[in-house]
């Protein structure tokens, strides 16, 4: 209602006009990732993996001997949160933008840095449509058409039986229901028969309707598109009621947070993966090590993905400062931010904990190397680990 | 403000959230339709003015239908009702395809370069909301409306025909909330799901509670501090929320009339 109009009232009071203004030192970057809210678990990875990236990057010398610092914003849950917190870092003179967490927030927020000109790199926006909201929006996370596929050939590589599939999604949540799309498209492109078809809330807790249709459809592979908690839940019900067979989960399902709500039962869930923290890559390995050392716990998707946009950001801005031969605080804002999108857009290529990645003209990631990691439970039933399938 | 109608007439309802939101998909898929596109054309600017005219009048039907039925409940089973028809409504539009399912709707064209403009679109309507609000506090019917707030038999046995009245402040608050859907889907650039839920209905709630929901004054100022404050709180980082919540518990416990109320006990 009239909290719309008020959101705008305070940007009156806060709106400076960016003009003519140089870089300030250090280089300014901005990070609106949600550290409140329903999805503050997932912002919270994104902060950590963020963080050890500045302290990475700045140890390395930052950018040829500027040292960088991060600007954090909350974005909260929603879209006017998002939309705020990326208003506070224009006005912050960020040269550039990680974020927001959330691919809904993504098209409330990017349209402003848009048309403000500065140059956003989305660390987990992964739905359709993302970089081609503007010239300046691009993301590292690759679109799930890409990822979702790969865990289902490798369900058929294990067993080849595999003629029956049941796809389970969460119908209000739109990474899933985006995700589910994907994967039914590669089940008829497998030749694989989908024999049910089900619906499910991510606040749901109940699954007996849906488990009973899966097993009187004789699935022989269950498909699952939903979030850590709800996923969880029905992973434990189908098991709990007899079903044997392979499982394969979407992206949400790649969560640690699943773990205490499965137990033991979690064993066995095929996931695709973005990111892996066993790949041997060296930045890889460095990133492991430090990101243990300061979290005590191995890095997930979402902080190596958070990582990777910020050292986009930086290999960005040497860029910017190798092809021009100037400073970056020599820099106009407006200009910097130019270069900064000019160069993240480029093609260049990075070596980062994902592995090879580079933007396409539009934005859009290119990225080489994927995983496959099947659940491996530990006897206590409440943690485990994501191993990678052979 | 939307919430404020219906509470005239002493109806706590929580279906403003559900208009909302209607009011946004209709502003949002006008906006963006490819088979709308000549008429988009045709109209300019003048689009944005017809989209809260067909969002005014979906709210007030659908108000309406609504209304009827859900009116003749009193109290705390009226705000079931209206929190059932907000949940009612975000189903239907998870599953309608032209309401773009969980991922919603975006790229909504925007009227103007700047954010800052909208002030063109909310400051008048804010103003004309108050006018009309200060007129009908003053007119026959808004004295009728506060004779069922302050005793609904009473009202009753003077002749008050106690249900229209009802529907009518309710299809009135329908309206407003309508437009408001209108004109914000072009602010936040998408509209979705997310938009109408029934956290959001609470929040709504909340403003009016804390500021008052006796006055017109009380909802204008409860929404102000509770959507400004986690704003300005920003600096506090992390702690902000806490701060938020501290705030709002003191409110509620040393202003149980609100902040509008307040200023009415100086007064008096």
């Amino acid at each position: 209602m009239t909290r719309v109009f008020l959101s705008l009232a305070l940007i009156v009071t806060l709106a400076v006009p960016a003009m003519a203004e140089p870089v300030a030192k250090p280089i300014p970057i901005g990070v609106a990732v949600a550290t409140t809210s329903n999805i503050a678990l997932f912002g919270e990875e994104q902060v950590n993996g963020a963080k050890i990236a500045e302290a990475y990057f700045n140890a390395q010398g930052g950018v040829n001997g500027t040292p960088i610092k991060l600007v954090f914003q909350d974005t909260a849950g929603d879209e006017a949160g998002a939309v705020n917190a990326f208003q506070s870092l224009i006005t912050a003179k960020v040269v550039g933008i990680v974020g927001p967490t959330l691919s809904q927030q993504a098209f409330a927020a990017d349209p402003l840095a848009e048309r403000a000109k500065v140059p956003v790199v989305g660390p987990s926006n992964t739905a359709k449509g993302i970089p081609q909201i503007g010239e300046y929006i691009g993301r590292i996370s690759a679109p799930m058409t890409v990822v979702a596929p790969i865990s289902l050939k490798k369900a058929l590589a294990i067993n080849p039986k595999i003629k029956n599939v049941a796809v389970l999604y969460a119908q209000n949540d739109a990474f899933s229901t985006s995700e589910t799309g994907v994967f039914q498209e590669a089940i008829k492109a497998l030749n694989l028969k989908t024999v049910a078809l089900q619906k499910f809330q991510t606040t749901d807790t109940d699954f007996t309707t849906l488990v009973t249709a899966v097993l009187g459809a004789r699935a022989d592979l269950v498909v699952i598109s939903g979030l850590a908690a709800d996923s969880g839940n029905l992973v434990k019900q189908l098991r709990q009621f007899g079903y044997k067979g392979l499982i394969v989960g979407g992206n949400g399902l790649n969560s640690p947070n699943m773990f205490p709500v499965c137990g033991s039962l979690c064993e066995g869930i095929l996931v695709a993966q973005a990111y892996s923290p066993m790949a041997e890559t060296p930045v890889n390995k460095d990133f492991v090590k430090k990101f243990t050392e300061a979290y005590k716990k191995a890095p997930a998707q979402f902080s190596a993905q958070a990582f990777t946009a910020v050292q986009a950001m930086v290999e960005a801005l040497r860029k910017v400062e190798k092809d021009s031969k100037k400073k970056i605080t020599a820099m106009e804002l407006a200009q910097a931010r130019q270069a900064v999108n000019k160069a993240l857009l480029s093609g260049m290529v990075i070596h980062t904990p994902l592995g090879e990645i580079s933007l396409d003209r539009e934005g859009e990631v290119l990225q080489k190397q994927f995983y496959v990691s099947t659940i491996k439970m530990n006897p206590d039933k409440k943690t485990g680990a994501f191993v990678l399938a052979k | 403000m939307s919430l404020y109608f219906p509470l005239m007439t002493g109806q706590l309802s929580l279906a403003s959230i559900g208009f909302y939101s209607l009011g946004g998909y209709v502003a949002a898929i006008m906006g963006t339709h490819p088979e709308l596109a000549p008429l988009r054309e045709a109209l300019g600017f003048f689009m944005y003015p017809l989209e809260w005219l067909v969002a005014l009048a979906a709210s007030m039907l659908l108000g309406l239908a609504l209304g009827y039925p859900a009116l003749r409940l009193r109290g705390i089973y009226l705000a079931l009702a209206t929190i059932a028809f907000v949940q009612i409504l975000g189903v239907v539009v998870l599953n309608l395809p032209i309401a773009g399912g969980a991922i919603g709707i975006f790229g909504i064209p925007q009227p103007f370069e700047d954010r800052l403009a909208y002030v063109w679109f909310f400051g008048p309507l804010l103003a004309l909301t108050v006018f009309f609000l200060w007129r009908l506090e003053r007119s026959g019917t808004g004295r009728l409306f506060f004779s069922i707030r302050e005793d609904e038999l009473a009202a009753r046995a003077m002749g008050v025909n106690v249900t229209g009245r009802k529907v009518q402040a309710f299809v009135l608050g329908c309206a407003l909330a309508g437009v408001v859907g209108a004109m914000s889907a072009p602010l936040l650039n998408t509209w979705n799901a997310r938009q109408g839920t029934f956290d959001a209905a609470v929040a709504c709630l909340a403003y009016v509670l804390i500021g008052g929901a006796r006055s017109k004054w009380g909802a204008l100022l409860g929404a102000a501090l509770l959507v400004s404050l986690p704003e300005v709180l920003r600096p506090l980082k992390d702690s902000r929320m806490i701060l938020n919540g501290l705030v709002l518990v003191l409110a509620c416990v040393y202003m149980p009339q609100g902040i509008a109320g307040l200023f009415a006990r100086r007064k008096s």
